[in-house]
């Protein structure tokens, strides 16, 4: 009795889940972008003139990091030091001491998790008649989420500390979304995380 | 000649009695007027944002609620009470826009949803007699929503699910499509509110809710 109890509730069960629904399912790849601004509200941008860039993005996947130099993060460095120029910020060389540095960073955060399968071969038995059950089935899977973390950091004013110099980030910019990695949206991504602040401008 | 006697004699022996048979079953009030009887109804919804709900967080109508009750019709009282479980939902697309925050500035286009799947008890007073073709009624109801309030920033959702209490005022009316028939059909139109403070809804969840049903009685 109990076994079929369970059986019906798990239809019911079945039956609810394929009622939800998918809102966002009819968005685009641009829509579903997320741009994620953040600075340093006592800095003054004005006291910059120069800035540089890392050479390549920086691959960080669950503590693990590297470096990484393909079309996409060539098109995003581009992006983004068109956007620097367009702000009133001059390229230098990273020997030339810039003012401010521009970091990029891939950051791709991997969650395993565990799911138990209640229709197993539990099941399979109580309808084939077997006389005895299995203890449910249990499944893996993994879930990964990307994104773009571009940051500024204060080389004009390091931090002393015991340990050495420390820099401050003045700006970050996080840039999150399934579509992410979608090479034809880097520009309108430069674009977007520069056009929310304003407040970078220079000239 | 003969057979036109037979047939007279056959039509004058049950004509009467089909005559008889008439009023006689006429004597004998419907069960339905004689018993507390059932009545289950299903329900399609087109819901109305009231309030501040709709001016703070979706002022869009929504067209995907759903509703089943089951009630009681008591014997010698215009009274009814009954349970009903429905679900209501509601959602809106917003542009991509800039949201201020403590973690900094977003850009996102913003979907904005709530779902409920309310449980609820329901009296209803009814206006003419239990058993005549078109019942007119006025209900109130109380009971507990299980809502689920997501709010989606590009593909990324912001999430609260709570149980919360829910009530509802309406008035409505029965049609039956036969007098003493056992199916009808129901109007009603209710004003349902589920005490919700989060994030962008700070008064309340209220709709104008107005549904078309059809239901089956029977005793």
């Amino acid at each position: 009795m109990f076994k079929k109890a369970s059986f019906l509730l798990l239809i019911v069960g079945l039956g609810l889940v394929s009622c939800s629904k998918d809102p966002i399912s009819d968005l685009s790849n641009e829509e579903s972008l997320v741009y994620i601004t953040n600075h340093d509200q006592s800095a003054n941008y004005k006291q910059y003139k120069t800035f540089s860039i890392v050479d390549s993005v920086l691959i960080v996947e669950n503590n693990r990091a590297g470096a990484s130099l393909d079309d996409i993060d060539r098109a995003m460095l581009q992006g983004l030091i068109k956007n620097m120029e367009a702000m009133g910020y001059k390229y230098v060389g990273r020997k030339e001491n810039p003012d401010v540095g521009i970091n990029v960073s891939w950051i791709t955060n991997t969650y395993l998790n565990v799911v138990s399968q209640p229709l197993s071969s539990y099941y399979g038995g109580y309808w084939g008649g077997y006389g005895y059950g299995y203890p449910s089935y249990y499944s893996y899977y993994e879930t990964s989420e990307s994104s773009w973390l571009i940051s500024m950091l204060d080389f004009k004013n390091p931090q002393t500390t015991p340990s050495g110099k420390t820099f401050n980030v003045i700006w970050d910019a996080q840039i999150r979304g399934s579509a992410i990695g979608d090479q034809k949206l880097i520009d309108k991504m430069a674009d977007s995380i520069f056009g929310q602040s304003g407040y970078l401008k220079i000239k | 000649m003969k057979r036109i006697i037979i047939i007279a004699l056959f039509l004058g022996s049950v004509l009467p009695a089909l005559a008889q048979e008439k009023p006689r079953l006429y004597t004998i009030a419907s069960p339905f007027e004689r018993y507390t009887y059932y009545l289950a109804t299903a329900r399609y919804t087109a819901a109305i944002p009231m309030g501040s709900f709709k001016d703070n967080y979706i002022d869009k109508a929504s067209f995907q609620n759903a509703s089943i009750s089951i009630e009681w019709v008591l014997r010698n009282s215009p009274l009814s009470i009954g349970g009903e479980i429905g679900s209501t939902y509601f959602e809106k697309r917003v542009p991509r826009a800039l949201y201020e925050g403590p973690d900094g500035t977003i850009s996102a286009v913003q979907t904005r949803t709530v779902s409920q799947y309310p449980v609820e008890l329901f009296a209803n007073y009814h206006f003419l007699p239990r058993n005549s073709q078109v019942q007119p009624y006025v209900q109130v109801s109380a009971g507990a929503s299980i809502l689920d309030y997501t709010v989606y920033y590009g593909s990324l959702a912001s999430q609260d699910q709570k149980v919360r209490f829910k009530y509802g005022v309406g008035v409505g009316s029965k049609f039956l499509f036969k007098k003493d028939g056992s199916v009808g059909l129901d109007v009603r139109v209710k004003y349902d509110a589920t005490a919700y403070k989060y994030d962008y809804i700070d008064k309340g969840i209220s709709s104008v809710n107005g549904s078309i049903g059809l239901f089956y009685r029977w005793w």
